[in-house]
């Protein structure tokens, strides 16, 4: 990282945290802690769906995990609640494991039908042995801030992301980000040149579940509740996935973009269409697919590098025809 | 548990199963023959139903008339989204097609949702109390049965279609090399935008058979998506008679789940099954072992 981008984020991570000081208000407050939990989600599926190109649609396990795990290790067993944080993350890496070693051996569609299965399996599961989970009822789930509550999880969330921002920087200057990236070029190739695919795809996943399941047990201990139709939802698969897409897949910044753009959206539409407010996702995807393909960091980072490798020439061209 | 409920179990999942077939073979052409990426299946099912209903609710003809004209609109629907959304991406990476589909489903259920709201709807119609006995343990509701022969009779010209036109001898072409069937003079986008909106159709026309029997609301079609893509996958891609025998299965299956472990696992024991047979039989049971 250049010195100007690491003073950069820097800058940025350190005015985040000085946002609560001026900004008072619960519910911008909650509409931010939002925009930082789903940048912090978009960077881990970014991982996973970006980097190696593997397009998960069932992140919605991993974040049921965390919400999940919390709720039942400190509220059932009575365990601390941050030691509970982590055990959720210790079910997040049990259920990577699992969904890892059965998807990662599909390809295209296959594997993305596979990750929407097991999400759904979770879902199902969870909704249907209430003496365990609750069932449709819900869970209560212990709180993790017990002063100053709105602005904690504010904090909580932007330290989050920037973990999962310092992860993402690190992976993707590292022989392992090379290495994903290979396997989303060409898996065939990245294999015959001793790549080892399946551990590589495996391992990003891990660190992927562990950073989305931290960010469920935040989001479940937020509301001090949990249902699984909320947190095990498909929806929540697919706005992670939309919010690194929209963003940029397979870019640092993308993610946090995304979320900024496609959270801020969501709340103005949420005022308008009421609960049919996922039409917005609906539309975003589509003019994601058909006009930005990259993503919007991903294109804008496209045409800065155009601009850079052929601007000198576009305008001597000029200056000929002027003169 | 007797052995008549585990007979009505079976005939009760093998109605339900025809019209699973009917959903899962219009992906299987989409999807197992065309190779296009469909997550808005279930959606079009749903938007078949809001078709059949609204009709219904205007015209008071019956349900089992007005399913050809929803099918007729959803066509309409399949062919202009492949040439305006399918086509200009076509060529790029499966998960462009999947994104594209999946927002294209969030638009129709949630633009339905806009426009109806998220109330449940029920139609009724005399038929519904009609029930037909076979011995005395045994009895089956007529709306069903009818659903049954009409999914039966168009599953078999779904067959005809893609085994014995030229349109759809042209669409296997092209699933079997893209680059080699236009050269023997087939129209790619033409035969696709077609074969497309047959499988919109088929889902649409299911839709508008099953109003009679469901509640409908926004989200119906969401597990019929998925749904779909086991049935898919079950048959063995490319094997529309596949698909059919799949739907059959999953029907019965979900019923008898239904009746021995109660309703709520249902759903759970169809992924189970499709995460089974992809990562076991990737060819699918009534597939050939090339897929």
């Amino acid at each position: 990282m250049k010195g100007s981008h690491l003073l950069a984020a820097l800058a940025v991570f350190v005015l985040s945290l000085l946002v609560p000081l001026v900004v008072q208000t619960d519910y911008v407050l909650q509409i931010l802690f939002r925009i930082y939990l789903f940048a912090a989600l978009g960077l881990a599926w970014n991982l996973v769906g970006g980097y190696a190109g593997q397009l998960s649609l069932g992140h919605a396990a991993y974040f049921g995990a965390g919400a999940y795990g919390l709720a039942l290790f400190s509220g059932k067993l009575g365990i601390s609640p941050w030691l509970a944080v982590l055990f959720g993350i210790m079910v997040a890496l049990a259920c990577a494991l699992l969904i890892g070693g059965v998807s990662f051996r599909l390809r295209g569609p296959y594997f993305v039908l596979a990750t929407i299965a097991f999400g759904e399996v979770l879902r199902l599961i969870v909704k249907n042995l209430p003496g365990i989970t609750g069932g449709d009822v819900g869970l209560q789930v212990p709180a993790l801030f017990h002063v100053n509550v709105n602005r904690a999880f504010y904090w909580a969330a932007v330290l989050l992301t920037a973990l999962a921002y310092a992860t993402t920087v690190a992976i993707s200057r590292a022989r392992f980000g090379y290495y994903l990236m290979a396997i989303r070029e060409d898996e065939d190739t990245a294999l015959s040149i001793g790549i080892g695919a399946a551990r590589t795809k495996l391992l990003a996943l891990l660190i992927s579940a562990a950073l989305t399941s931290l960010a469920g047990s935040l989001y479940g201990s937020l509301f001090l509740y949990v249902v699984p139709d909320q947190v095990l939802s498909i929806d929540v698969s697919n706005e992670i996935a939309i919010v690194a897409m929209l963003g940029g897949a397979g870019t640092v910044l993308g993610p946090i973009v995304g979320s900024v753009v496609l959270e801020s959206a969501s709340e103005i539409f949420k005022n308008i269409f009421k609960e049919a407010h996922l039409l917005i996702y609906g539309v975003l995807l589509v003019v994601v697919v058909l006009f930005l393909p990259e993503g919007i960091v991903g294109t804008l980072a496209a045409y800065l590098r155009r601009r850079a490798m052929f601007g000198g020439i576009g305008a001597r061209a000029k200056g000929l025809a002027a003169r | 548990m007797d052995f008549y409920a585990s007979l009505q179990a079976v005939i009760n999942g093998l109605l339900t199963g025809a019209l699973y077939a009917l959903v899962g073979m219009g992906l299987a052409l989409i999807f197992g023959v065309m190779r296009i990426v469909n997550f808005a299946h279930g959606a079009f099912m749903m938007l078949g139903m809001y078709a059949t209903y609204v009709l219904f609710t205007r015209t008071d003809v019956s349900p089992y008339i007005l399913f050809i004209l929803a099918g007729i609109v959803l066509f309409a629907v399949g062919y202009a989204i492949y040439y305006g959304l399918l086509r200009p991406i076509h060529g790029k990476s499966d998960f462009m097609q999947i994104l594209l589909t999946l927002g294209v489903g969030l638009i129709c259920t949630d633009g339905i949702l806009l426009i109806f709201g998220a109330d449940y709807h029920q139609i009724n119609i005399p038929l519904l109390s009609r029930d037909f006995h076979l011995g005395s343990h045994i009895s089956v509701n007529a709306p069903w049965v009818v659903s049954f022969g009409i999914a039966v009779v168009l599953a078999l010209a779904l067959y005809l279609f893609v085994m014995r036109t030229m349109l759809g001898r042209a669409a296997r072409a092209i699933a079997q090399n893209r680059y080699a069937a236009p050269l023997m003079g087939i129209n790619v986008f033409r035969v696709q935008a077609i074969s497309f909106a047959i499988g919109i159709a088929a889902a649409g026309i299911a839709g508008g058979l099953l109003l009679p029997v469901f509640y409908i609301y926004p989200q119906v079609g969401d597990q019929f998506t998925l749904k779909a893509f086991v049935i898919v996958v079950l048959g063995g891609m490319e094997s529309i008679v596949g698909a059919a025998l799949a739907g059959l299965v999953l029907g019965v299956v979900e019923s008898l789940t239904s009746l021995y472990w109660g309703n709520e696992w249902a759903l759970a024991v169809d992924f189970i099954i499709f995460l089974l047979v992809l990562s076991l039989k990737p060819s699918g049971i009534f597939g050939s072992q090339k897929a």
